[in-house]
């Protein structure tokens, strides 16, 4: 078309691109869905992926989960001195790692390490075109590729959230008792004074939906990468920040619907 | 013939593997001496760059504000590290509010939306934000030019690779850092402003009260100043894993992903040992005035 019609042409050009990935995005989730109830599920596939995934993110997670824990607990203590209620210590530690830390740690990591993964691992098989070489064959590539991946990276999302949870404790009582003098039983007994089962339950989804989301954003790009090397590097930046905009939006959203049904309300 | 020859040709599977374990804390080293090599450079040549290369700096600085191609989809940079602040703030009111309406003193959370938010939560995420938009665009993109031998052939027409391509980055990355991180932190105090008092209905004076009372000029300046050594980190952090990819495509895709994951680590690092060093000793507030 020769310009056509000023502004409608403009408008079409400027939103034609974010509308074909949406589109495509929300096409493929369908289809991965839909791949849920197609047996046999790919065992293999997913166990292999899972160990991947692990191996790529735990040690990020444990680096990124302990500053970030004594950067929190830290804080939170001093305002508990100084308020004079210091032995809640524990209440806090337990909120901050079951509500936040452990959410948030796993959003950075799960976006910046598990979904760039799988981005740059895709993208190199649709680069080398081996993704049109198995629908030449006939199999599904998102039964085959797609749904072990993201099945993997929600399961292993829950797991790294069990992780800096548990970090979150042990290091909120090394440091609030060894750093910050706060008594020991005091700790331990007030751990679920704040914090009980409903707050564990939502922070498991959140890390379940976290998870889902990245897996399915790094399998979109990578599917959809294409001009080589510059690329792919572009694919993986996009990939990452999709999928920090998106999880931090949802984790507003969780959170505000996990605060009505928190423990002493 | 000596022993361990006989050795070597005996076991070449065991042997290939001791030399292996045993050359890890040496490519450790070598590994740290090309990072400080790099920097050491990178920021020496910063006054040259300034010299020679202004033009490609100022469209750095365009670009890294905006954002090309990759982030217009999303609206560039400001808006992404706007949105990923603004969702920050909003959750601390939200959690905020909520923890210390348990305890019966929700007045505070204006007190602990301007404490906790310039302290930890605004360096913390704007950081992850940047490494995510920025850093990782820059790796992609040297990558790209590392692969495709471009940056060989900038050294082959006497152009300095590293002034021109990292020195400007890291200039344009402390420059952008500076209206970028006043907009998040507005926009997380906006958020959390937002949250409490139109969405939980505390009236607006209780909220301004305390979070003026708390709101200190130290804590902002400092923060300011965390937030450039971020990008500076960021970008150095980027802008080497990029420079030195290797591995055709793949490679570029994997070093994006590095270095991210680096970033990552650095970022909570360099939070958490400002914080400590800042507000270690003396927290610097008095609640009870």
């Amino acid at each position: 078309m020769t310009a056509a019609a000023g502004v409608s042409g403009y408008v079409q050009d400027k939103l034609s691109a974010p509308l074909t990935a949406v589109g495509g995005f929300f096409r493929m989730c369908v289809l991965t869905a839909k791949a849920t109830t197609k047996l046999p599920f790919e065992w293999r596939e997913f166990v292999i992926q899972a160990w991947f995934q692990f191996r790529v993110t735990f040690l990020p997670t444990i680096a990124v989960a302990i500053p970030d824990t004594v950067l929190i607990i830290f804080t939170i203590n001093i305002l508990l001195v100084e308020f004079g209620a210091a032995d809640v210590s524990g209440a806090g530690a337990a909120l901050a790692a079951v509500t936040q830390l452990g959410p948030i740690v796993t959003v950075l990591v799960v976006a910046g390490a598990g979904s760039t993964a799988i981005c740059a691992d895709l993208g190199a098989r649709t680069i080398r075109e081996e993704i049109d070489a198995l629908e030449v064959l006939g199999i599904d590539p998102i039964h085959r590729l797609v749904l072990p991946r993201v099945v993997a990276s929600t399961f292993v999302a829950v797991l790294l959230n069990g992780a800096v949870i548990t970090i979150g404790l042990v290091g909120g009582f090394i440091f609030g008792i060894y750093g910050q003098n706060i008594s020991a039983g005091a700790y331990v007994s007030t751990l679920t004074l704040v914090t009980g089962l409903p707050e564990v339950v939502i922070s498991i989804i959140k890390a379940l939906t976290f998870g889902l989301i990245a897996g399915l954003v790094g399998c979109y790009r990578g599917l959809t990468v294409s001009g080589g090397a510059k690329g792919l590097g572009t694919a993986v930046n996009e990939t990452l920040v999709l999928s920090v905009v998106a999880l931090f939006a949802v984790n507003v959203v969780l959170t505000t619907i996990g605060v009505r049904f928190g423990t002493g309300n | 013939m000596t022993s361990s020859t006989v050795l070597r040709s005996r076991y070449p599977r065991a042997y290939a593997t001791v030399t292996k374990l045993a050359g890890t804390p040496n490519r450790f080293i070598d590994s740290v001496g090309q990072v400080a090599w790099f920097t050491v450079t990178a920021i020496g040549q910063i006054p040259h760059a300034l010299r020679y290369y202004r033009r490609a700096t100022l469209r750095l600085i365009a670009e890294i504000g905006m954002g090309t191609g990759a982030m217009a989809v999303a609206g560039g940079t400001i808006a992404i590290v706007g949105f990923v602040t603004l969702s920050g703030g909003s959750l601390i009111a939200i959690q905020g509010y909520a923890s210390l309406g348990n305890i019966g003193v929700e007045a505070f959370t204006g007190f602990v939306a301007a404490l906790v938010n310039v302290r930890v939560v605004a360096p913390l995420v704007s950081g992850h934000a940047l490494a995510a938009t920025v850093g990782a665009g820059a790796t992609a993109e040297l990558g790209a030019m590392r692969i495709s031998e471009e940056i060989d052939a900038l050294e082959v027409m006497g152009i300095k690779s590293i002034s021109y391509l990292v020195s400007t980055r890291i200039l344009a990355g402390m420059v952008v850092i500076v209206p970028l991180y006043a907009m998040s932190l507005l926009l997380s105090f906006l958020a959390a402003q937002l949250t409490t008092t139109v969405f939980y209905g505390q009236s607006t004076g209780t909220y301004d009260h305390y979070f003026r009372t708390f709101l200190r000029a130290d804590d902002v300046f400092w923060s300011f100043v965390v937030a450039i050594l971020i990008a500076l980190f960021v970008m150095i952090n980027h802008c080497y894993f990029g420079y030195n990819a290797s591995g055709g495509p793949v490679g570029v895709g994997e070093a994006v992903g590095v270095s991210m994951r680096a970033s990552l680590v650095a970022v909570a690092m360099l939070v958490l040992l400002s914080g400590l060093a800042l507000y270690g000793t003396n927290p610097n507030f008095n609640l009870t005035v």
